[in-house]
């Protein structure tokens, strides 16, 4: 009686192993907010009820920061997830961690996927050595928000906004509104320090066309040397202090939220932040009941305008010696790079499509012409020259590099550092970490 | 024999706990301080010293450590004072008292990263109310959290106002601990209230004070991290960037784990001295009843 029990329970669970075999793939996402936590989870749903043998488990693991903290802890711990969205500074530290399948591998495996449906930016950004290793997933690029209703309060056209660094500063002066007292209470421009500022720093270096760092940005060997303390480096430096010093420009303090709020709050006239801002803007401009315009990023008037560098994530493969695992991570980032899923993606977020067709598809259903705030953000990056500088730099001393221009930009506005002080001593800072980190490779 | 082995018996579930979350992650620290790493931890090389020579030659972590001992200074010595002049005022017989006790006691019971964000909050450039009140009081618009001192100024107050409450609560107990006799004897001597606070309560009070002070270190030197994360992220140009905000950076932002961990040794070498002076000096001082 009892062996027929233990056998017919050891048929029952062979079979539901044979028939259903589901595979769960693990999938680890630093989108946070409860609308892009839920509509990276439909989207994972529709998935699998399109292939009910895969099961995605998707889960949300803080900060780009700390997602790759806990990748670099699963990495030493041997359990890393399948798929996982890595920074885009954190390329270089991913090619030399020696647990991820190029996605170009898959590429070349599978004929039913063409990689140039792929945004020529977002694909070039990945691409090192010839090879594309992740997948683009959110890009996004800097762009300017600006307050049109304030604007035409100074008396400045706003629909012309400034295209040069020139124009922007005077356009900021006059947008500044002080008191009786003079103190302000309406500054002419906002940003956030800390992480946000480095960005925008080498983002206006890719619009002088000027490179971060030596050998193409590290796109043709590891880059050995950094290279922004020049003029181009030096007129972004003076282009933010001279805003902040003669108080026409605040710092809203570290990260995004500071100067967001700053800008909603109608404090100040211009913001620079993501293009993954633009639902969030469009929103709280119709409920401040002011005007939102989208200006691309300015670039000094004598020096011609290059282009803009793609930031966000892209989504990295994890080898797990598991073809069952990896086939099915495939078929699921195949599935997040279809037209469809990328619409739904861009238009719940405001990253723009990084599937030329999904862009074509908004395009020809009339959704850029509703929204024009958007279509400034595509076409911004699609505008761009592509060049080393606009691909954008590639280290893995990116993180300290980061941290040290931002504390240059900290030196200057409270002025312990003249700009080229503070610029040089970003670069030595630089290259004694690309020392460091090259040294191990 | 069976007596001997059954109360070791009975710490083994301690002990193993200990050994896996604090002796095990001790011991990888100090090899690892040893070593230069990749942040994936696939290259690994024996540097010996080279961690430690690097951190004493960096302008950066000589600054940090400067910053950590101006910040723990003040913060210590400036919120002992004000909880002892709280607490004297709470220890009053007027009514309602109760209700003055909690409100003082709340800030204490919430996370430090909540208090971040609520100073953070207040002290914000255009929306905050500190900045309100600065603007009507005194005309001016001190930028807290982006200019040098202030932003290390507004941290010290924030962790001041967290940590109060604790304070509080114990110099209270320490106050009314104090015998009423000693007061109405020194009364009668003719003592004047000042004297009676600097001759019978601050004495008195002592033990109280030593632990203290003690605790407060410990807090303010570590436990400041998630104030300073939320609110100036070590900035501006790191001047409110303590030695555990760097090693943070160092190790969780910069990938830099060697570094790091060389870090974390001369932060818990620097604790142990810390307490060997204090406990060795320390009770020199105090006053017991």
């Amino acid at each position: 009686m009892w062996r027929k029990i233990l056998l017919f329970s050891a048929m029952a669970v062979l079979a539901s192993a044979i028939f259903a075999a589901p595979v769960t793939i693990q999938f680890w996402h630093a989108m946070g907010g409860t609308d892009r936590i839920q509509l990276l989870q439909n989207l994972a749903n529709e998935f699998m009820q399109q292939n009910p043998d895969i099961k995605v488990d998707v889960q949300y693991t803080g900060s780009y920061t700390d997602t790759m903290t806990k990748m670099i802890a699963a990495v030493r711990a041997g359990n890393p997830p399948d798929l996982v969205m890595i920074y885009d500074i954190g390329t270089q530290m991913m090619i030399d961690s020696g647990v991820v399948i190029p996605v170009q591998n898959m590429i070349d495996k599978d004929p039913s996927f063409d990689i140039n449906t792929l945004v020529p930016a977002s694909r070039g950004y990945y691409t090192v050595g010839g090879k594309l290793y992740s997948m683009p997933f959110n890009s996004s690029n800097p762009v300017i928000f600006y307050n049109k209703t304030l604007f035409e309060k100074a008396g400045l056209d706003p629909n012309n906004p400034p295209t040069t660094f020139e124009e922007f500063i005077a356009d900021a002066k006059k947008l500044t509104v002080k008191d009786a007292n003079g103190n302000t209470i309406q500054y002419g421009f906002t940003f956030g320090s800390g992480e946000p500022l480095a960005w925008f720093f080498e983002q206006f270096m890719a619009v002088q066309n000027a490179l971060l760092l030596n050998n193409n940005n590290g796109r043709d060997g590891r880059a050995t040397k950094a290279v922004f303390a020049n003029d181009a480096g030096l007129r972004i430096f003076n282009f933010f202090n001279e805003m902040v010093q003669n108080g026409s420009a605040i710092n809203a303090g570290p990260g995004w939220d500071n100067a967001r709020q700053i800008f909603i709050s109608q404090r100040a006239a211009m913001l620079i932040t993501s293009t993954s801002d633009v639902n969030m803007m469009v929103k709280a401009a119709q409920s401040g009941n002011f005007s939102l315009g989208v200006m691309f990023l300015p670039h000094p008037s004598d020096v011609p305008y290059g282009g803009v560098i793609v930031g966000g994530a892209s989504l990295w493969m994890v080898n797990t010696n598991n073809t069952q695992r990896e086939e099915a991570t495939w078929k699921f980032l195949k599935f997040l790079e279809s037209t469809d899923a990328q619409i739904q993606w861009s238009t719940g977020t405001g990253y723009f499509p990084v599937n030329k067709n999904a862009i074509i598809k908004l395009l020809y259903e009339g959704y850029y012409a509703k929204n024009p705030p958007y279509l400034v953000t595509v076409l911004q990056l699609l505008m761009s020259n592509v060049t080393p500088a606009t691909r954008g730099g590639a280290t893995g001393a990116f993180p300290q590099i980061r941290t040290a221009v931002d504390t240059a930009f900290g030196k200057m506005f409270t002025k312990a550092m003249t700009p080229q002080q503070a610029l040089q001593w970003a670069q030595d800072q630089a290259n004694q970490a690309i020392a460091n980190y090259n040294s191990m490779y | 024999m069976a007596k001997k082995i059954f109360p070791y018996l009975l710490l083994v579930p301690t002990f193993i706990i200990i050994v896996i979350f604090i002796y095990y992650p001790a011991f990888q620290t100090f090899k690892l301080s040893f070593y230069k790493i990749s942040p994936f931890g696939n290259r690994l090389f024996f540097v010996g010293f080279q961690n430690f020579w690097s951190l004493f030659t960096s302008g950066q972590y000589i600054q940090s450590a400067l910053t950590t001992l101006i910040f723990v200074t003040v913060t210590v010595i400036g919120g002992l004072v004000i909880s002892l002049f709280l607490a004297l005022l709470l220890n009053e017989k007027v009514p309602g008292i109760g209700i003055f006790r909690t409100l003082i006691f709340a800030p204490y019971a919430i996370s430090p990263a909540v208090a971040g964000t609520l100073w953070a909050f207040l002290l914000s450039p255009v929306a905050g109310y500190v900045s309100y009140l600065f603007l009507i009081l005194f005309k001016a618009q001190p930028q807290w959290l982006t200019t040098y001192p202030l932003a290390l100024i507004a941290i010290m107050i924030a962790t001041i106002w967290k940590n109060l409450g604790f304070n509080v609560i114990f110099f209270l107990a320490g106050l009314q601990s104090i015998p009423q006799s000693y007061y109405e004897a020194a009364t009668i001597d003719g003592a004047n209230s000042f004297d009676r606070l600097l001759r019978i309560t601050i004495p008195l009070l002592s033990p109280i004070t030593f632990y203290l002070i003690v605790m407060n270190v410990t807090f303010t030197a570590f436990s400041a991290f998630a104030t300073i994360d939320v609110m100036t992220q070590g900035g501006p140009a790191n001047t409110t960037s303590t030695l555990i905000y760097k090693l943070y950076q160092d190790g969780f932002v910069n990938f830099n784990t060697g570094f790091a961990s060389a870090e974390s040794v001369v932060l818990i070498l620097i604790m142990a001295v810390f307490t060997y002076l204090y406990f060795k000096f320390g009770q020199k001082a105090v006053f017991y009843q």
